[in-house]
């Protein structure tokens, strides 16, 4: 693969979005999730309440998406909250 | 015990009997993963799909070390507030903890939580479960900090929100 290619791809990566995912983590306490979510996106109580329930429900909620920079800057914060999340590509 | 705000911007925790002081003092030594990889495993997940490998050779290399500082700091804040605790007690003792820390606390409660129920492999219908136990085993006991540490996070919560 030749250097164009590389770079290429690695422009494609940054331009399509990418999702938050959070995960289901039986440990994390609900109403700790919904609080985490509030600090890190600056959700209202309702938003972050409709996450936290849909990871419990469901296994998991994306919580955001956008530009990959700042969705890898989302996930270091939630990480830094204990939550499980992971950055996936929305392609 | 009871946990509430005061109005001096303070979480006080008071009438805290020497098996809750005990529990409150051994918190920091329970949020450490060394020597469990699955409590290692846990407090340090993998930020991507296994399929995404730059995006995690790059997360070890450069998020890792600061989440590690980050969980570490935590657990150093926590250690300062328990030192108004004495080191053995037979008596009710009071421990206050400045609002600022509350996020500190959360953080030590969780790690602790989270290493306990990775080390002994506790499953969701036992961490959900509000039974007494039958037995007093080693992972019985860790069931019981867990969710006494949970109790605890949730009043932090609380006053946090209470402002």
């Amino acid at each position: 693969m030749g250097e164009t290619d590389v770079e290429t791809k690695t422009e494609v990566d940054l331009a399509i979005p990418w999702n938050v995912v959070v995960h289901n983590d039986p440990v994390n306490l609900m109403s700790y999730v919904t609080m985490v979510f509030q600090k890190v996106f600056g959700y209202a109580k309702e938003k972050a309440q409709k996450h936290m329930l849909e990871v419990h429900y469901k296994g998991r909620s994306i919580v955001w998406t956008g530009a990959r920079e700042q969705a890898e800057l989302y996930v270091q914060r939630l990480h830094g909250y204990l939550l499980l999340a992971t950055l996936e590509r929305t392609q | 015990m009871f946990i509430r705000r005061s109005k001096r911007d303070l979480i006080e925790l008071g009438e805290i009997e020497p098996i809750e002081g005990e529990l409150l003092r051994q918190l920091p030594s329970y949020c450490d993963p060394s020597g469990d990889a699955k409590s290692e495993e846990r407090l340090f997940s993998k930020p991507a799909d296994p399929s995404e490998a730059q995006i995690i050779r790059d997360w070890e290399e450069f998020v890792r070390p600061e989440i590690r500082h980050l969980f570490l700091s935590a657990r150093q804040v926590v250690e300062k507030d328990l030192e108004q605790l004495n080191s053995v007690s037979d008596s009710l003792e009071e421990l206050s903890i400045p609002l600022p820390h509350g996020d500190a606390w959360l953080n030590t409660l969780n790690q602790a939580r989270l290493v306990l129920a990775a080390r002994y492999d506790f499953s969701e219908e036992e961490l959900s479960s509000h039974e007494s136990p039958k037995t007093f085993f080693q992972r019985d006991v860790a069931l019981m900090q867990i969710n006494f540490y949970a109790v605890i996070q949730e009043r932090i919560i609380d006053a946090l929100e209470s402002g």
